[in-house]
Formats: structure tokens, C-alpha cells, sequence
């Protein structure tokens, strides 16, 4: 029998988390254990921790898998379904209204001087995240610098970003190509 | 240019096209910014269905919204190919693979995380997301800079302290950056009425 009184509660639960969740996937991290764990009680703290390893190792939006991951633990298939409707929601309505408004204004210098300053903040965003990114793949281990692994990082990183800048070759390949790299070199150094 | 290209296809081709791309690349990569520059790559160099500096506006605008990067973004994409019909088929395509997956990994998950391998292959893949990152940085660079270059890299690099020092929300970024732009806005008007 399905709980529509629970599944509502899901639902409004990652509708909110959903509404704040600004700043991309390292910031919807804290607002899911604020908002699952302390808030709705839906889950253990440990549950918890291993979501984030599986957020880590699944592809796709890490709301999306936590909201899938907290649905389906509370109320199977239907939970899950539930949640992740709900994470969806409001980003998706502020999402087009955003979309109308530029379409309908964007010959005015108002939208045009906004979007300027946006696109500056999206640029320092996405820096942000690049600079987080590359410190831990060239320096895992804080306390131990090891240049040959700095190296063969940055060679690897070179050529990808050739690939992709001058060569225009699609991204996604070329990211599973590094991944595949990785697992061979290592292989044959023996891990 | 949008609308102009969008005869050249037909509707559910569009909407395939759109349900294929997000689904693709919602089941391979791990972030929002790998499915910004994928849907780049094919929407604006493949399939040109916009120009280069239309998507550059839409992930200005996805960065100020809420929520999952890969959902708003592909919310956006899908409306200006194929009207609202598109942004469903590509909402849908992107949330459908993190679904299932997730579904399937929650009862195998002790197997898949204790795998050595699987790390050192998302080690990798760090890597290529690194140079992605670059990539979508100078697009963006070049595009901002393209009128004058000082108030664009204030605004920058005020923005990255923000993001690196400061642990306040990305919402208040926003809303600061937006309320920066509409000054600016009404001090040009100002200074060309003063001219006139």
C-alpha cells in the first residue's frame, strides 16, 4: 500500500533542499544531511556517509542520486521517484522564468550588463571548482609532494585539454579516455 | 537563429535528439559542468542549433539558478530547441540514468566502493574534467571581454575570493552579481542622458 502522506513528506522535504541549493554539487552535500538526516530524521548518520561514497563513483547530478538513494530507502520506488521530482522543482521553474525574462529583455542594457555579470560570476565559479579539482588530483596527499605524480597529472591534463581546445575533439571521450588511461598506468606499475 | 534552424529538423527529431543527448551524457559524466560543455559541443559545433555566445548566456543564467546544474541547464537547452516539450524530453533524459543507476548501486553498493579500481578510474577522469573546466573558462573569458576588460575581471576575481574565502551561500553571489549589473545598467543610461 502506498503512503501518500510519507511520499508528500519526501516530496516536500527535497522541494525545499532543492529551492537552496545553490553552488553546484560540493554545496548540495551539507544541505541533504541538514535537511535528511537532522531535519526529516529519514536516515542515520552512517546511511549517510555512504551516500556520499556513492555519489562519488555514479554518474549523473549528486542531488538527483541523493534524492534517489533517501527516496528509495524510506519508500522504494515510489520514494525515490517522489524526491527526485521534488529536488527538480523549483530549480526548474526559477530556471525558464529566468529563461523568459532573458528572451524577452535582452536587447535592453539592463539584461545585457546583468548577464555580463553573471557570466564573470559563473566564470569565477566554475574556476573555483577547476582550482579545487586539480589541487587534488596533483596533490592527493597534503603532508607528501610527489613531483612524478605532479608531472604525469599535469602531462595528462596537457593533452586533454589540447584535445579538446585545439583539436575540438568532445569532451566526454576524451574525460573516460583519461579514466581508462589511469587504470592501465597503473596497472602496469603495479599498484 | 534558433528559431530559423529549428524548421530544419522536425519536432520529434528535435526531441530525440534532446532526450539521447542529456541521457548520454547524465549516464557517463558526474557533473553539471561536464553536461554544459557536451551539450556545447553538440548543440553549438555539431548540430549549431545556437551560436557559441547563446550558450555562453545560458550558462550565465544556469549558475544563477538553484539546484542541479545538469537539470537547469538542460531545462534550458530543451525550451530554446523545441519549446517546452523539449525541455521535458531533456529534463527526462537526464534525471532517467542517475534513477536507475542509482536504484541498482543502492543494493550493490558495499561491492562497487570497496573496488579499487573504480577509484583510480574516477582519479582519471578528474583529470580530463580538470582541462574541460579550462576549456569552458576561456570560452567564457574571451566572451566577457569582449567590450571592455576591467569591470568584467573585477567582478571575477571578486567573485572567486567570494567562492574560495568566504563559506556565505552562493545565493547572495548571485543576487549581489545581478543587483552589480543592473547599477551599472542605470548609471550607463544616466551618463548617456547626461550627454545627450
Amino acid at each position: 500500500m502506498i503512503d501518500v502522506a510519507l511520499l508528500l513528506h519526501i516530496f516536500l522535504t527535497f522541494v525545499k533542499i532543492g529551492a537552496i541549493a545553490f553552488g553546484g554539487a560540493y554545496a548540495a552535500i551539507p544541505l541533504v544531511e541538514q535537511g535528511v538526516v537532522e531535519g526529516a530524521g529519514f536516515m542515520e548518520y552512517s546511511e549517510f556517509a555512504d551516500l556520499i561514497a556513492l555519489d562519488e563513483i555514479t554518474p549523473g547530478p549528486i542531488l538527483i542520486n541523493s534524492a534517489t538513494f533517501v527516496g528509495m530507502k524510506v519508500a522504494g520506488v515510489p520514494g525515490g521517484i517522489a524526491a527526485t521530482l521534488g529536488c527538480i522543482l523549483v530549480p526548474c521553474i526559477v530556471a525558464i522564468t529566468l529563461l523568459f525574462l532573458f528572451r524577452k529583455y535582452k536587447e535592453t542594457t539592463l539584461v545585457q550588463s546583468t548577464v555580463l555579470t553573471l557570466k564573470c560570476m559563473a566564470l569565477a565559479l566554475i574556476a573555483s571548482t577547476m582550482v579545487k579539482l586539480a589541487t587534488n588530483a596533483l596533490v592527493p596527499d597534503v603532508t607528501h609532494v610527489d613531483l612524478v605524480h605532479v608531472g604525469y597529472v599535469m602531462a595528462i591534463m596537457c593533452v586533454a585539454f589540447y584535445l579538446m581546445h585545439w583539436k575540438k575533439l568532445s569532451p566526454l571521450p576524451v574525460m573516460l579516455g583519461c579514466g581508462v588511461l589511469n587504470v592501465v598506468v597503473n596497472m602496469l606499475l603495479g599498484v | 537563429m534558433a528559431d530559423k534552424a529549428r524548421g530544419e529538423e522536425g519536432l520529434l527529431g528535435r526531441l530525440l535528439a534532446l532526450f539521447l543527448a542529456t541521457f548520454t551524457i547524465s549516464a557517463t559524466a558526474n557533473s553539471g559542468y561536464a553536461i554544459i560543455a557536451v551539450m556545447r559541443d553538440d548543440f553549438v559545433n555539431k548540430r549549431k542549433w545556437f551560436t557559441e555566445e547563446e550558450m555562453n548566456d545560458y550558462i550565465a543564467i544556469v549558475q544563477s539558478c538553484p539546484g542541479p546544474m545538469a537539470v537547469t541547464s538542460s531545462m534550458i537547452v530543451g525550451y530554446q530547441s523545441a519549446g517546452f516539450l523539449g525541455s521535458m524530453a531533456a529534463v527526462l533524459g537526464v534525471i532517467t540514468p542517475p534513477f536507475a543507476v542509482m536504484a541498482i548501486v543502492t543494493l550493490f553498493y558495499q561491492a562497487i566502493v570497496s573496488n579499487p579500481y573504480v577509484d583510480i578510474f574516477m582519479r582519471g577522469m578528474q583529470m580530463g574534467v580538470v582541462a574541460m573546466l579550462l576549456d569552458i573558462c576561456i570560452g567564457l573569458f574571451r566572451d566577457a571581454t569582449k567590450k571592455s576588460i576591467v569591470y568584467p575581471l573585477v567582478i571575477m576575481v571578486l567573485s572567486f575570493l567570494y567562492v574560495r574565502l568566504t563559506s556565505f551561500s552562493i545565493m547572495w553571489l548571485a543576487f549581489g552579481c545581478g543587483a552589480i549589473g543592473a547599477v551599472k545598467a542605470l548609471l550607463i543610461k544616466k551618463e548617456v542622458e547626461a550627454n545627450d
